[in-house]
């Protein structure tokens, strides 16, 4: 994941991989809930899609999908009913109505002679017609591999099965997370945060991060995402770290070094940028308290709860184990950490004290773990 | 590569593959984003010099390295040349004795 150089390696026997049919187990009946009702969605090793009722805390089905697991990124229709899910080595995206299991949509990146890796982009338009994601296509050579121009991908949703993309755009390198926002733009997170119009391929700058203007005081920050979460309340985090040096030296012992984010509001697409805390242990993947966008929660091997217009740390308690994602409820009521293993910590906003465990029958590994709204 | 000359095609290709354009494209991280900062095993350090950042337990951050091709030195690549590697092994926290080592094949 370092570079892109090293998914080159990709070997052409592997596009023989049989394709498992898809099937559904556990309880399938569909519910007779009329209220919109949560569901948190994430990917398990060998490879299957867990939905898992938000209200019991247990997982309700578990749809299989086609191929190798990973990387397990999830994208979710407006409506909520279906989840795209990133498979098969980071290569094919199968879409699940998530009520039944059914698969509704499947596409294929790589070729016979050029593998396609997706790096977790996958996103779908507000109005739930197109799917997209950022390509990064290599060509195998007799002998050598040709590294190819990375592409925003277009596909038609309702194209059903083996779809084929409907257009692409030029798009930068190593861009991980995307997301659409409200008026129908896709935010890019690469070494600036970028957003591109997939009608017209137009791409502007939202937020400078490797490229920012600050001057020799401020270190060039680190910014790098992987999971996707937000959709609670409709955000994209890309957090960074970077430090503030005392003079020009650039002295890095005595600088103070700093959490910070580049956040997009995906409804109005105002993006703000900000040192939030200081940087004292490492959190993967962060989220807003819906009912004080000041108010922020970071898993990694630990849970913290933070202040960023203050720029203080609230609360920190240590996690049974690595985790690399975190995700909320929209009414902030409940906490879910997850990725790597196979349980999901389960933790009140409040003291950050854990609630619950929701044990999986496998690894999430690099999956996300998403949250859908859905009518029933 | 300045005071190398290339000869034919293939050193060619190599040095048009490692122009400055193409370099300055993939910028190095500043710091560690969990993990290690060294992969060096057994002098494994996190970005503050201490343990408490660092992945914990291995097995909770094994196919995470694996599946993204993160560390290939260290564990196999799922990704692309190893994606059997874990095969029938779910759970790396529980059944982690399974998973074996990868040797060259034989052409």
């Amino acid at each position: 994941m370092k570079t892109k150089k090293r998914a080159v390696r990709a070997l052409l026997a592997l596009a023989g991989v049989g394709v498992i049919l898809s099937g559904c187990h556990g309880n399938v009946k569909q519910a007779a809930t009329t209220a919109p009702h949560e569901y948190l969605l994430t990917v398990t090793r060998p490879n299957q899609l867990q939905v898992i009722d938000t209200q019991t805390n247990s997982i309700t089905r578990s749809c299989d999908v086609p191929g190798y697991f990973g990387a397990g990124s999830i994208a979710m229709s407006p409506d909520g009913r279906i989840a795209y899910v990133l498979s098969n080595k980071w290569e094919d995206i199968y879409g699940f109505d998530i009520t039944d299991c059914k698969m509704v949509f499947s596409a294929k990146q790589s070729s016979s002679d050029v593998i396609v890796k997706t790096f977790f982009s996958l996103a779908v338009s507000p109005d739930g017609k197109e799917l997209y994601t950022v390509q990064n296509p290599v060509r195998e050579l007799d002998d050598r591999y040709e590294v190819m121009q990375p592409q925003l991908a277009v596909f038609d949703t309702t194209a059903g099965l083996d779809v084929q993309q409907s257009r692409s755009w030029p798009v930068d390198r190593r861009i991980t997370k995307i997301a659409t926002m409200d008026n129908g733009e896709v935010v890019l997170g690469g070494a600036d945060l970028k957003a591109i119009d997939p009608r017209t391929g137009t791409v502007r700058v939202i937020s400078k991060l490797q490229n920012w203007e600050r001057g020799a005081r401020w270190l060039t920050p680190d910014a790098f995402a992987v999971s996707s979460q937000g959709e609670h309340v409709g955000e994209y985090i890309m957090a960074y770290v970077t430090a503030e040096f005392k003079d020009d030296s650039m002295n890095f012992e005595t600088a103070d070094w700093w959490w910070g984010m580049s956040r997009v509001d995906l409804k109005s697409g105002a993006v703000e940028q900000m040192e939030t805390v200081p940087f004292q242990f490492i959190v993967f993947s962060w989220v807003s308290d819906p009912h004080d966008s000041n108010i922020i929660y970071g898993a990694f091997n630990t849970l913290s709860k933070h202040n960023i217009k203050e720029k203080k740390t609230l609360a920190v308690t240590d996690m049974d184990h690595t985790y690399y994602t975190i995700n909320m409820t929209s009414d902030g009521s409940t906490l879910y950490v997850g990725g790597t293993s196979s349980d999901i910590s389960v933790h009140d906003p409040e003291t950050l004290k854990k609630i619950g465990s929701i044990q999986l029958p496998g690894d999430m590994s690099t999956a996300d773990m998403r949250l859908v709204r859905l009518q029933e | 590569m300045k005071h190398l000359k290339s000869i034919n095609k293939k050193a060619k290709t190599v040095e048009e593959a490692v122009s400055r354009e193409e370099v300055e494209e993939v910028m190095a991280m500043q710091t560690v984003v969990g993990c290690t900062a060294t992969t060096d095993p057994g002098w494994e350090v996190d970005p503050f010099g201490g343990l408490a950042s660092l992945c914990a337990p291995m097995e909770s951050d094994l196919y995470g390295c694996a599946d993204a091709c993160w560390w290939p030195a260290q564990v196999p690549d799922t990704m692309s040349t190893y994606p059997d590697w874990s095969k029938g092994i779910d759970k790396a926290n529980v059944d982690w004795r399974k998973l074996d080592g990868i040797f060259p094949e034989d052409e």
